[in-house]
């Protein structure tokens, strides 16, 4: 049985996944994922969960994010606003301006 | 006035008596766990699962981690690593003879029965050191004693899952009638063990610890529908194998074990032992 494992690295982040492994029973996965997933980088907490319990729902099955133009979603949306008062501003709006241009490419691809 | 060391203070305080009497305890402990991760590693890459393997190279590891600290202790008193190691005699190690037997071969239940066996004594070893006389040990136990809980649980676990069948049940009977008078071994002494009880480096005599052993091992091996021997409570020196390793008499097989052990020592023409980290008296890990 396979338990997918996350690993978070301090008290408050999140947990992300960092691989799986082979268990026959929580108990044993938890024990494993120890030694496996905990034991070089700096880790606070691990989950274990059943891989069979995960949903998922992928491009086949869904257009993530829409196909029509919602960018006022978006932070970039609001250009004329000073973004320079608070950093997290400009920190979101890179990165959602880093995503848009990977979805384009992703787009070009298709 | 000048403020009086606690317990038997520094090295350079002891009588050699007392030194006679640390060096005894500091060799059996430091053997035992070398000679233990020495074996486990036979497992690697041959474990049931990658994850089996993973865990008791881990647990290898940590025993070599544990040698390693006691092994420090005993150069204080001015043996180096490869005196220690790779230059001493085969008969004089101390190490009890559970630890140097061979495993049966690809039988993974004597190594959880060996490991748990161990480990549950390992763990009362630990406790009637928590309070010990002698400064420079009571400074370790505690960080050995957190890597020992991991050890226990996971032979304990495995334990418990393969008596869960008839065939692995068969296999862990199997390894506890072959392996529970060697593990006795571990609570052999000489004449010098009543000097570590007086002068309070071990707070609880090898007979307490045996008892206290018994009181864990025995029912929790019963609990999964194993049998032990009847009388072994009651008379245990009875029971004991012919080498008990704590006297420096050993089986075949550990001299096997050490030429294999020191081979590359040997081949390389070596007279010191490499190291890569720093002494453990350098750092905080």
């Amino acid at each position: 049985m396979i338990w997918e494992v996350f690993r978070q690295e301090e008290a408050g982040k999140y947990h992300t996944h960092c691989g799986n492994v082979h268990a026959p029973d929580r108990e044993m996965a938890k024990l494993f994922a120890q030694i496996q997933h905990g034991r070089r980088k700096p880790t606070n907490s691990l989950w274990v969960v059943p891989k069979e319990e995960i949903g998922e729902v992928d491009t086949d099955d869904a257009a993530f994010g829409g196909t029509t133009d919602k960018s006022y979603r978006w932070v970039m949306g609001y250009k004329d606003l000073d973004a320079a008062f608070a950093q997290e501003i400009a920190d979101s709006e890179s990165e959602q301006e880093a995503a848009d241009r990977q979805k384009q490419a992703q787009r070009g691809d298709d | 006035m000048a403020v009086e060391q606690a317990g038997l203070g520094t090295p350079d305080d002891l009588s050699d008596e007392e030194r006679e009497a640390v060096e005894t305890l500091l060799y059996r402990l430091a053997d035992d766990e070398l000679v233990l991760g020495e074996r486990y590693t036979e497992w690697q890459v041959r474990a049931p699962t990658l994850e089996s393997d993973l865990a008791l190279a881990n647990i290898a590891q940590d025993e070599f981690g544990h040698a390693r600290l006691w092994y420090d202790l005993l150069q204080d008193f001015g043996a180096d690593e490869a005196d220690l190691i790779y230059e001493r005699d085969p008969a004089d190690f101390r190490h009890s003879t559970l630890v140097e037997l061979p495993f049966e071969e690809g039988d993974w239940a004597d190594a959880i029965v060996r490991s748990y066996l161990y480990d549950v004594a390992e763990d009362v070893r630990l406790e009637a050191l928590a309070g010990t006389s002698y400064p420079r040990i009571a400074d370790r136990v505690g960080k050995v004693r957190s890597e020992e809980e991991y050890h226990q649980e996971h032979a304990q676990n495995w334990l418990e899952r393969l008596a869960d069948d008839e065939e692995g049940r068969a296999r862990l009977q199997e390894a506890i009638d072959r392996l529970l008078p060697y593990a006795l071994t571990l609570f052999e002494g000489d004449e010098i063990d009543a000097r570590i009880d007086d002068l309070g480096i071990r707070t609880e005599s090898l007979d307490s610890m045996r008892e206290q052993w018994f009181d864990i091992a025995l029912p929790f091996c019963r609990s999964l529908g194993l049998d032990t021997p009847e009388g072994i409570r009651e008379d245990p020196k009875s029971f004991l194998p012919e080498q008990v390793g704590r006297d420096g008499d050993h089986t075949d097989d550990w001299r096997d074990l050490h030429d294999e052990m020191t081979h590359t020592y040997r081949e390389l023409g070596r007279t010191e032992a490499h190291k890569i980290m720093p002494d453990p008296d350098e750092t905080d890990e």
